[in-house]
C-alpha cells in the first residue's frame, strides 16, 4: 500500500546500521524489526514492494517510541521521525493503527475543562486505589485542586499545555518564577492554547495536530517568544513549520524556545545564590536532546544552582516514557526503563533532573526521585 | 546471481505465512521447545529484514530467526538444525559489507544479539570474557574507568558485535599499531555444527596443540558459532596526539604515509580521506575538516608525552616535505573525538551524495598506494561512475567507494565491472582480496586469483573438519567448484522448505 512517504526521504537510508545502538527498542530486544533500519526497510517493503501490512509489520511500527535517538546518530540525516509520523498517519487513516478508544482518549487533551475534570476523577480514583498499575502512575501525586498561575508581564509567553498543566502545574510555577527573576514579564498561555498536539501526531492523528497548531497560532500574539518547559511540547511546536508547510508556521516555530534554551542566554540575569547541596544527574528528555538538540542548555542553567552535576553513561538513550508509550507498550517501556535505572544507579545522584513531564512520571513510577530543572533553580532562588 | 537489496531490482516478497504452515513445521516446533516461543520468529517481516546485512547483497527471505541467550540454547538450535538437515547462519548486528550474514538456502538465523553480557573483566591478566553479542564500543566504554580498552576498532564499532569481529577478523584505524582482531582473541567457547561445545585456544601464553583458535578467527561463520570469547584488553596510553594534515592531492597524502612508515614511526593510526568524502563527513560532524583540501591525513600517535610530541613533530615535517598545505594538532579531547567520529561514520554519510554505494576493501603494499589510488579514479571515470576513497592508509588497506543510484538503468553492471577492475588492479600490485570485510559472497569469484586450486581444496577440507555437512553459513567464502556446499542450489530455494 502507499504509505505516502516521500521517495527521497525513504531512499536516504543506506542501511549501514549505525542507528541500531541508539534505538531503545533494539537495545532491549536485539531484534531488527524493532530498529530504525528495520522499520525503514519495512516501510520500503510496504510502499515499494506492496508487501502486506501484517500484524508483525504493524507491531514493528507501533513499538517505536519515536524518541528519535536515531536521527543524530545518522550520518546521512534520514528524517526518521517524519517517516514514522507519516507511516502512522496513513495506517491510522486506513484504520490499521490507533484504535477508536485511543482516539477517544486523546480528545480531552485539547479541551481543558474536560481534562481537568478527568484528571480530578483520576486523582480521586487513585487515592481510593482504583487506578491499575499498568498506567504507570506509580507514586505520582495527582493534584485535586490547583491555584491559577499569575501573569507577571508581557515579555514572553509560558506555554502551559494540557496534561502538564493539570498534573504538574508546580513546574510551570517554578518556570514562571525563574523567568520573572531573570527580569522577564510572563504570560501563561492557559486555555487559549490548550494543547500542542504532540501526542496526537505520535499516534498518527496528524489532522488533529494541524488543527491544534492553527488554533494556537491564531490565539497567541505575534512576535512574543513562546517559552516551553516540556521538551515534548517544545519539539512539536518547533515542527509546526514542517507540519503546516507555511511561512507563517515557520515564523511561529522560530519563536518557540525550550525554557532552558532561553535562559541559557540570560543566566547572568539570575540572582547569585548559595547552590543547593545536591548531586544532580541530568536525564535528557529525547525530544530535548535528539529533536531540539538544546540539551547542553540544561547544564548551563543548572550548574550555578546545584553543588554537582553528573552525566548518565548511556549516551542519551530513551527512558521509555515516550508520551503515551509507557501506557501503550508497558512491557517494552519497562525494559527500556530498566536500562536507564542501571545508568542512574551508576551515577549515584541525590536527584535526577528531567525537563519533560512524561520522563519524570515514568521514572518516578519506578521510585526515582525526579525533578524538573526549573524546580531546582526556583528552589535555590527562593531559599 | 544474488538479488540486490534496493528497489526495483528486487523481487516482491510474500510476507504472509499461515499459522498452520508454521505449526506444521517440525523444525520450528523443535526450536520453540529449545528456546521459548517469543524468541523464535518465523513471520514474514522478520524473515524479510534478515535477507541482507549492510552490503549490497540480498539472500532472499531467511528461515526462522532465533534469539538464544545461553550456550546450551545455541547448542540445541545447532542440534535441531542437524536433525532436520537445515542450514544455519549466525548473525551479530548485521553490519558486514561482504554479504557474510545474508541467508542462503533458507537457513535458521541465529541472532546472538541477546548474548550481550560482559561476563568477567580481569585487569590483573588483561583479559575479559564476553558474550558474542557484546557491542565492540560497549566493552571499551565499560573498560574506560579501569584505564583499558578493546583495541580493534572497526568504523562500525559503535554497533558491531565482538562475535562479528571474530568471524571477520575485523580491523580498524588503530589496528595499525595494535594488530587486528586475531591478535586480541585468546580463547573461545564454540558450538560446532553438530551441537557439540568445545573450547578453542586458551589463556596460557602458548596453548598446546594446533592453533584452532587462529583457524576459527576470520572463518566468517563457516566453522561454528562462538558463545563466549576471551579477549585481550589493552591499557590506555598516557598521552595521545592527533594530527590533521591537508594536501592538494591524494598522491601527496599517500606519499606522506609511506614516508612516515619509512622513517620508522609506527603511529597508532593513519587514515586518509579524499575531498568528496571529507566534505560529506564535515557536513555531519562539523569537526573542522577542511572542505577545500584534495585529501586529508588523520594521524594519531600515543605513548609517553616526550615520545608522542617528537613523533607528532616528525610526522608534521614529513607531511610538509610531501606538500602538506596545512598541519593541525587536535587541541582537546573533544576535538579529537569529533575528528574520529567523522572518520568512523564516513560510510553512513554517503546518502548525502547518492542513495547507494558499493564499498570495496582491498590491501596493497604501502609503496604502491599512490599508484593504485590513481588507478581507482581512472577506472571509475572509464565507467562513468563517481568514486571516493577513504582508507586505512597506514596498512595499505584501500576502501574505494563507488556511488550510484540503483534506480538508474544499467548502473549495477557498470558498478560491478568497475569493482572487478579495482580488485584486479590491487592484486596486480601485489595486494590481497580483503583487508577486513571478509570474502562473504562478494569475493568468492576472485578467490582463484589469490589461491591455487589445491589451496582452495585444502581450505574446504579444513572447513569440513568442523562442518562435515556444510550447513553452517553455506555458500560463503570458498568458491563454487571447491566448496562442499552446492552454491548454485542455495541460491534457489530448496523444494522441501517453505520460503
Amino acid at each position: 500500500m502507499d504509505l505516502k512517504l516521500g521517495a527521497d526521504e525513504l531512499n536516504t537510508c543506506v542501511q549501514c546500521g549505525l542507528c541500531l545502538p541508539h534505538c531503545p527498542t533494539y537495545r532491549v530486544t536485539g531484534d531488527e524489526t524493532m530498529s530504525p533500519r528495520g522499520r525503514i526497510k519495512l516501510m520500503r517493503e510496504v510502499q515499494l514492494e506492496d508487501a502486506p501490512v501484517t500484524d508483525e509489520v504493524i507491531d514493528a511500527f507501533a513499538t517505536c517510541v519515536q524518541c528519535r535517538g536515531c536521527e543524530p546518530a545518522c550520518p546521512s540525516g534520514v528524517p526518521y521521525g517524519h517517516l514514522m509520523e507519516q507511516t502512522r498517519e496513513t495506517l491510522a487513516d486506513a484504520g490499521q493503527m490507533t484504535p477508536v478508544w485511543l482516539r477517544a482518549a486523546m480528545k480531552p487533551l485539547s479541551q481543558p475543562k474536560l481534562l481537568a475534570a478527568g484528571t480530578a476523577a483520576l486523582g480521586v480514583a487513585k487515592k481510593v486505589g482504583l487506578v491499575p498499575d499498568r498506567l504507570g502512575l506509580g507514586a505520582a501525586d495527582i493534584p485535586l485542586r490547583q491555584e491559577p498561575l499569575p501573569t507577571t508581564g508581557t515579555d514572553v509567553y509560558l506555554f502551559t499545555g494540557c496534561v502538564m498543566d493539570t498534573m504538574q502545574r508546580d513546574v510551570h510555577r517554578a518556570g514562571l518564577d525563574v523567568l520573572t527573576a531573570a527580569g522577564f514579564g510572563v504570560t501563561p498561555t492557559g486555555a487559549e492554547a490548550p494543547c500542542c498536539g504532540a501526542l496526537q501526531a505520535h499516534a498518527g492523528l496528524t489532522d488533529e495536530t494541524r488543527g491544534l497548531a492553527e488554533k494556537m497560532m491564531r490565539s497567541l500574539e505575534p512576535e512574543r517568544p513562546i517559552i516551553v518547559d516540556s521538551a515534548g511540547c517544545g519539539a512539536a511546536m518547533k515542527e509546526y513549520g514542517h507540519l503546516l508547510g507555511t511561512e507563517e508556521a515557520r515564523v511561529f516555530s522560530g519563536r518557540v524556545f525550550d525554557i532552558q534554551e532561553f535562559l541559557a542566554d540570560h543566566v547572568d540575569k539570575l540572582p547569585t545564590v548559595e547552590p543547593l547541596d545536591l548531586r544532580v544527574a541530568v536525564q535528557d528528555p529525547c525530544h530535548l536532546r535528539h529533536v531540539q538538540r538544546v540539551h547542553e542548555a540544561t547544564r548551563v542553567v543548572l550548574r550555578p544552582f546545584v553543588r554537582e552535576l553528573v552525566e548518565l553513561d548511556d549516551d542519551g538513550l530513551c527512558c521509555g516514557a515516550g508520551g503515551a508509550y509507557s501506557i501503550l507498550q508497558p512491557e517494552l517501556a519497562g525494559q527500556i526503563r530498566e536500562r536507564k535505572l542501571g545508568s542512574i544507579d551508576r551515577a549515584t545522584p541525590d536527584v535526577v533532573a528531567s525537563a519533560n513531564p512524561g520522563c519524570s512520571l515514568h521514572l518516578g513510577a519506578a521510585g526515582v526521585d525526579t525533578i524538573h530543572p526549573m524546580e531546582l533553580v526556583a528552589k535555590a532562588i527562593r531559599t | 546471481m544474488y538479488r540486490y537489496a534496493k528497489l526495483r531490482n528486487r523481487v516482491t516478497r510474500t510476507f504472509g505465512m499461515g499459522a498452520d504452515e508454521v505449526a506444521a513445521d517440525p523444525f520450528i516446533a523443535d526450536l520453540v521447545a529449545a528456546l521459548s516461543p517469543d524468541r523464535v520468529k518465523s513471520d514474514g517481516a522478520h524473515r524479510a529484514l534478515l535477507s541482507h546485512d549492510a552490503s549490497v547483497f540480498d539472500g532472499g527471505n531467511s528461515g526462522p530467526v532465533v534469539f538464544p541467550e545461553t550456550t546450551a540454547e545455541v547448542a540445541a538450535v545447532m542440534a535441531a538444525a542437524q536433525t532436520h538437515g537445515r542450514n544455519v547462519v549466525p548473525r551479530g548486528a548485521g553490519t558486514g559489507l561482504a554479504g557474510g550474514a545474508i541467508p542462503l538456502g533458507v537457513p535458521v538465523v541465529v541472532a546472538v544479539t541477546k548474548m550481550d553480557e560482559i561476563h568477567e573483566i580481569d585487569t590483573d591478566n588483561g583479559i575479559a570474557w564476553v558474550g558474542p553479542g557484546v557491542v565492540n564500543l560497549d566493552l571499551t566504554k565499560r573498560l574506560g574507568p579501569l584505564g583499558y580498552h578493546f583495541a580493534p576498532d572497526p568504523s562500525s564499532q559503535q554497533v558491531c558485535t565482538i562475535g562479528g569481529n571474530v568471524a571477520n577478523n575485523s580491523g580498524g584505524p588503530h589496528c595499525l599499531a595494535y594488530g587486528v582482531t586475531n591478535a586480541h582473541i585468546l580463547a573461545m567457547e564454540v558450538v560446532l555444527p553438530s551441537g557439540e561445545v568445545v573450547m578453542l585456544g586458551g589463556l596460557d601464553a602458548e596453548p598446546a596443540g594446533y592453533d584452532l583458535r587462529g583457524a576459527f578467527v576470520g572463518s566468517e561463520g563457516t566453522l561454528g558459532i562462538t558463545t563466549k570469547i576471551a579477549v585481550r584488553i589493552t591499557k590506555n596510553r598516557p598521552e595521545v596526539r592527533t594530527l590533521l594534515l591537508s594536501f592538494d592531492s591524494v598522491t601527496d597524502a599517500a606519499n606522506t604515509v609511506s614516508g612516515v612508515i619509512a622513517a620508522g614511526i609506527v603511529p597508532a593510526a593513519m587514515e586518509v580521506m579524499d575531498q568528496r568524502i571529507t566534505v560529506a563527513v564535515e557536513n555531519y560532524v562539523n569537526a573542522g575538516y577542511p572542505r577545500d583540501a584534495a585529501a586529508v591525513l588523520l594521524a594519531e600517535v600515543d605513548g609517553l608525552a616526550a615520545g608522542v610530541d617528537l613523533d607528532a613533530e616528525r610526522i608534521a615535517e614529513i607531511g610538509r616535505e610531501n606538500g602538506a598545505t596545512n598541519v593541525k594538532l587536535a587541541g582537546s579531547d573533544e576535538e579529537r573525538a569529533l575528528l574520529w567520529k567523522g572518520r568512523k561514520t564516513a560510510f553512513g554519510a554517503i546518502a548525502q551524495l547518492a542513495p547507494d554505494y558499493y564499498l570495496h576493501d582491498t590491501v596493497v603494499p604501502r609503496s604502491k598506494l599512490a599508484e593504485v589510488l590513481q588507478q581507482t579514479y581512472d577506472i571509475a571515470e572509464r565507467h562513468d561512475l563517481v568514486i571516493m576513497n577513504v582508507f586505512h592508509a597506514g596498512d595499505g588497506n584501500l576502501h574505494p567507494l563507488i556511488l550510484f543510484d540503483a534506480r538508474d538503468e544499467g548502473v549495477l553492471e557498470r558498478v560491478h565491472a568497475a569493482g572487478a577492475e579495482i580488485i584486479t588492479a590491487s592484486l596486480d600490485a601485489g595486494g590481497v582480496l580483503s583487508g577486513e570485510h571478509g570474502i562473504g559472497v562478494e569475493k568468492q569469484k576472485f578467490m582463484d586469483r589469490m589461491f591455487s586450486s589445491d589451496d582452495l581444496d585444502h581450505q574446504n577440507r579444513l572447513r569440513q573438519a568442523f562442518d562435515p555437512g556444510c550447513r553452517t553459513n553455506p555458500g560463503k567464502v570458498i568458491p563454487t567448484g571447491h566448496s562442499c556446499a552446492d552454491i548454485q542450489s542455495l541460491r534457489s530455494i530448496p523444494k522441501e522448505v517453505w520460503a
